[in-house]
């Protein structure tokens, strides 16, 4: 083990903890979210079951607005929003807000994207079956789409794991933090080298892992 | 079985189906033929009310769908199986697991669940495919498997849209004596829209022609009967030599 990682080995795993709390919420936002929010979009689509122009113009514009914000900028104008509900704009989980909603908006477009991709034919055999909304959206919707869905999340979480990089600016920490204050800062590249590297590891498991999950549970 | 009265649906500004009024006995096996855009799969969407027509009132099987709640209309649609040009069988289910998704729609006791969608697969020839993905059979083989589907809950009546329209003609024929038998063995009375004119005078007691959304005419027919057909090189050969002195 190189020096410098065992006489930063406190730190770092604290590092590495707030970037899996950053990057977990992300994740379960974007699931309990905006798997539901992608799925009204696609809902709420000319032609689809739920069919609603204004429902769909206002969702649409929403996640468009907050996915177009460069990251930085959304974080500081959510400040005053994120004080009201975690009481602080600084910290590691004051960070998960704004990573909340990046990840939200993120997601949904990708769901939206996944259930377009379901034959249409698909939807309405099951309308003719019978199927409720609930029916329809759960035991066809989902079914179908599913690695989709799965690559979807695993796009997402790596892209989670970039914007956590950055909350360093509100004192969220994480691995990016510690590389930037410690590595880049304090001229500690080989250290800085190590971070990035961690870093690398993550996404190579999580992308793997979702290629490999999707790949298995596609039947088409 | 099947009463339209003066139906008709508009998509914006076009009129897909004008003053459509139509009857369909229990029993019988129904055409529907006409030119592409005719209107003829408006016309069968609307026997099951996946298209809401925007006059006119829907009957089948005894209930008034267009008085219907949504409730009462999902119960219904579970007594009229449908199947489609291209299948629409979820490709992520086993075909076991596609034949067992009505059942489950219409809350029949789970107990029962096996045994009726083997015998549904038995009555289509596919009981030993039930643990295969869409994706590793035919175009024939799928439309069966989608035919199994259609009738797990035990229907009244059968629509079907185009149901060998992408099937070459062997199997075009296989598909329609199984549709044959469902409406012989099981009294399924069958509405089919084509616009293949030899699936009508196979199968078909009746038939409407339609025209720019409207019943050019309907005529009774007498099925001539699904020809056999096999897969042995001779026969193609024959048919070949045949349509030759046809021409000749
Ligand atoms: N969902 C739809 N939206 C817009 N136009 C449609 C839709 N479905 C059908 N149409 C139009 O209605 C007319 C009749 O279509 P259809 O019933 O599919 O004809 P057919 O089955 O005889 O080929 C066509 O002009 C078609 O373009
Ligand atoms: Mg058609």
């Amino acid at each position: 083990m190189p020096e410098v990682l065992i006489q930063y080995q406190t730190e770092i795993w604290r590092s590495i903890g707030e970037t899996f709390i950053m990057v977990g919420v992300s994740i379960l936002a974007a699931v309990l979210v905006g798997l539901p929010l992608g799925t009204w979009l696609y809902l709420s689509r000319k032609g689809q079951l739920l069919e609603n122009r204004a429902v769909f113009s206002v969702l649409n514009l929403v996640v468009n607005i907050v996915r177009s914000f460069p990251f930085l900028l959304l974080v500081v104008f959510l400040i005053p929003f994120t004080r009201l509900i975690i009481g602080t704009a600084i910290g590691t989980a004051a960070a998960t807000v704004p990573l909340a909603i990046i990840a939200i908006a993120h997601y949904s477009r990708l769901v939206e994207q996944s259930l377009l991709d379901v034959p249409r034919g698909v939807v309405e055999a099951a309308v003719s079956m019978g199927a409720s909304i609930k029916d329809v959206i759960f035991k066809f919707l989902y079914v179908e789409a599913r690695s989709g869905l799965v690559l979807g999340l695993t796009t997402s979480i790596i892209s989670f794991i970039s914007y956590s990089t950055i909350m360093g600016v509100v004192g969220g920490g994480g691995i990016g933090d510690f590389a930037i204050r410690y590595g880049y800062q304090q001229f500690k590249t080989e250290l800085m080298m190590y971070m990035i590297f961690i870093m690398l590891l993550f996404v190579q498991m999580i992308q793997f892992t979702g290629t490999t999950v999707a790949r298995l549970i596609d039947k088409r | 079985m099947i009463t339209l009265t003066n139906v008709r649906k508009q998509f914006g500004r076009d009129i897909a189906v004008q003053d459509v009024s139509l009857h369909v006995e229990r029993g019988e096996i129904y055409g529907i033929i006409g030119a592409s855009g005719a209107g003829k799969s408006t016309v069968l969407r609307l026997m099951n009310l996946l298209e809401t027509p925007d006059a006119g009132t829907v009957e089948i099987d005894g209930a008034l769908l267009t008085s219907l709640s949504t409730k009462q209309l999902r119960a219904k649609r579970h007594v009229i199986g449908m199947i489609f040009q291209q299948f629409n069988l979820v490709a992520n289910k086993t075909v076991f697991e596609n034949v067992v998704a009505p059942l489950r729609l219409a809350g029949r006791p789970r107990a029962t669940h096996e045994e009726r969608v083997l015998e549904c697969l038995r009555f289509v020839g596919l009981e030993a495919f039930k643990d295969k993905y869409p994706a590793q059979l035919s175009g024939g083989q799928k439309q069966r498997v989608a035919i199994a589907r259609a009738l797990a809950n035990e229907p009244h009546v059968l629509l079907c849209d185009e149901p060998t329209s992408s099937l070459d003609p062997n199997t075009t024929a296989e598909v329609l004596g199984v549709l044959k038998s469902i409406n012989e063995r099981l009294g399924v009375t069958i509405v089919i829209v084509t616009h293949e004119m030899d699936v009508i005078k196979q199968v078909c007691d009746r038939v409407t022609v339609m025209a720019d959304g409207s019943v050019y005419e309907t005529i009774d027919l007498v099925p001539s009967g699904v020809p056999a057909i096999d897969n042995n090189p001779a026969w193609f050969v024959d048919q070949l030599k045949k349509a030759g002195e046809a021409d000749a």
